[in-house]
């Protein structure tokens, strides 16, 4: 068999064994393997390349490499899972940079992490002073998490009292052009509804590139031709505007009546719905 | 315009309240927001009671304009 053969062979099965070896081993992100992956990825990545190009090595001794440089780190997987003491000895642990604000000398010089580091790696989460940290964490792979103090942190709605409606996430219903039943489903809405939705802004399916609905079946699509204007969804601001128009006219009437059982009635049912106003505002806005 | 016909338009209002806030009901899938609705869907389903009363009220009081 000529050279090339053996190498075009060879390749092909290193492909499909690297491939199968590495899905197994369970698709963690570059960033969160820890310096043991890191390694067996490069060896496994190694074996494939030499064995690749080189005609001359034999095959078998390569597969029987790279199934021993699989089966250790699978087992050390499936060991941390099982054991947390085992797992801080292959993934090490946290160490604590900054305290109460205060920088850890002795553990920064044992991690290997210059001031410089440190700073750099502050700035990066938009800290400049240390001082704003209440405590700083290097994390075993790398990255370091701080949580700032209290008063440094961003401001949330929490923080202000106000009270959100809560919102799940958007379901992408149409992508170009074509209809997401799944996602349709998850929404509990149907063709139908779709179809009505889009007779109202007056598109066909055709024309759109993406269509969302939201928590709540608004629909909200972009279309091919950039050029056609779209409508918001009005439903809900619409349905505000009405309510509080209404409120406004109840009063108005209690205002004008001289009928006394008639003027309470329009005062009461003002109040009431003012309140009903009060209750639905977080979630139509 | 009358009071008899700018009731009338408020009770009109009220209703398409009412329809509006039953359609968000059952549209929505929080379970929180459902319930929202559904509570001020039935204060104004009271509202609207009132107003039909007053409605038919004024109906008699101005017969020339019905």
């Amino acid at each position: 068999m000529p050279d090339w053969i053996i190498i075009i062979l060879k390749s092909i099965t290193l492909i499909i064994i690297l491939f199968t070896f590495t899905k197994l081993l369970g698709s963690k992100q570059i960033s969160h393997m820890n310096i043991f992956d890191y390694i067996t990825g490069i060896v496994l990545g190694g074996i494939v390349a030499v064995h690749t190009i080189d005609p001359n090595l034999n095959l078998l001794y390569g597969i029987i490499a790279m199934f021993i440089w699989f089966i250790v780190p699978f087992a050390v997987e499936w060991g941390s899972l099982k054991s947390k003491a085992f797992r801080n000895f292959t993934e090490g642990k946290s160490t604590v940079f900054i305290q109460d604000g205060k920088i850890m000398e002795d553990n920064l010089k044992k991690e290997g992490f210059t001031t410089d580091d440190l700073l750099e790696k502050l700035r990066d989460k938009d800290i400049f002073l240390t001082s704003d940290v209440e405590f700083a964490l290097l994390e075993p792979n790398g990255a370091i998490s701080v949580l700032p103090k209290r008063e440094n942190r961003p401001l949330t709605a929490k923080d202000l009292g106000i009270k959100l409606a809560p919102t799940k996430e958007p379901q992408t219903v149409i992508m170009d052009g074509k209809v997401m039943h799944e996602s349709l489903a998850n929404l509990n809405l149907n063709l139908k509804w779709l179809e009505t939705e889009l007779a109202k802004l007056n598109v066909s399916i055709e024309n759109v590139f993406m269509g969302q609905a939201d928590n709540d079946g608004a629909l909200y699509v972009d279309l091919y031709d950039d050029k056609i204007a779209v409508p918001e969804p009005t439903e809900k601001p619409l349905l505000l505007a009405t309510m509080k128009k209404c409120q406004a006219d109840l009063e108005l009437f209690a205002l004008s009546t001289e009928n006394q059982t008639a003027k309470d009635m329009y005062e009461q049912n003002s109040k009431k719905l003012q309140v009903a106003i009060d209750k639905i505002e977080t979630y139509l806005t | 315009m009358t009071v008899g016909s700018q009731v009338k338009g408020c009770f009109a209002s009220i209703k398409n309240i009412e329809a509006s806030l039953e359609t968000l009901a059952n549209k929505v899938q929080d379970v929180e927001a459902k319930n929202a609705y559904n509570e001020v869907q039935q204060i104004i389903s009271q509202i609207k009671d009132d107003l039909k009363k007053q409605v038919i009220y004024l109906a008699r009081e101005e017969p020339q304009y019905k």
